[in-house]
């Protein structure tokens, strides 16, 4: 929209999404935050107007950033590292998700109820899902 | 996989950053293939040959 993808960086070393590489993405960010301050600091606004404008500030800042990462250009050995840090990443997920299960559902049998979380199991159930799609689509291209 | 990349590379006076531009990969892409620690595919190895005037035979060594 605004930004130019070079400005950014996907994060590598500390979660996930895009982090400032040069300082035009800093500015980017310092405008964010400004207009967002300066949309809080206005004592003719209601709240709501306040909340209206914030919500759309984020919506076209997290659009943009979404636009970013789909153009951020990387070479073979990025997108191969990438994917193992991914699949790391998932697995660690995974056994977190699997052991919380798991703990549920002998935490909540002593209380003779058998209750899991359903957030954990959409999360396990979503990542098994996308994990056959994406083999699906792999191996059909 | 070994390769001749430096020796090519300083045959033709190119940096490794050079050679980055011309396939179009990063700087550490070529690094880490001149270190034999990363493969790359048919087409950037083919690019690579190309960059360097060489045919891909003489650039990569298959050990």
């Amino acid at each position: 929209m605004f930004t130019k993808a070079t400005w950014f960086q996907k994060r590598k070393y500390g979660g996930w999404g895009i982090t400032p590489r040069t300082w035009q993405g800093w500015v980017y960010i310092g405008i964010f935050v400004g207009l967002v301050m300066i949309i809080q600091s206005l004592p003719f606004l209601s709240e709501m107007v306040k909340n209206i404008l914030v919500g759309i500030l984020v919506v076209l800042f997290v659009a943009d950033a979404l636009r970013i990462m789909a153009t951020l250009k990387k070479d073979e050995l990025e997108e191969k590292n990438e994917a193992t840090a991914e699949r790391n990443a998932s697995w660690a997920m995974v056994s977190v998700l699997a052991v919380g299960i798991i703990y549920q559902i002998f935490s909540n049998n002593l209380k003779s109820v058998l209750e899991v979380d359903p957030f954990l199991i959409g999360a396990l159930v979503s990542g098994f899902l996308v994990k056959g799609i994406s083999y699906f689509i792999l191996e059909k291209k | 996989m070994d390769n001749h990349i430096k020796e090519l590379r300083a045959r033709y006076n190119l940096t490794q950053e050079d050679l980055a531009k011309k396939t179009n990969v990063r700087r550490e892409t070529i690094l880490f293939i001149e270190k034999g620690k990363y493969n790359p595919s048919l087409k950037l190895a083919y690019e690579i040959a190309k960059a360097l005037d060489s045919k891909i035979e003489d650039v990569f060594i298959l050990e």
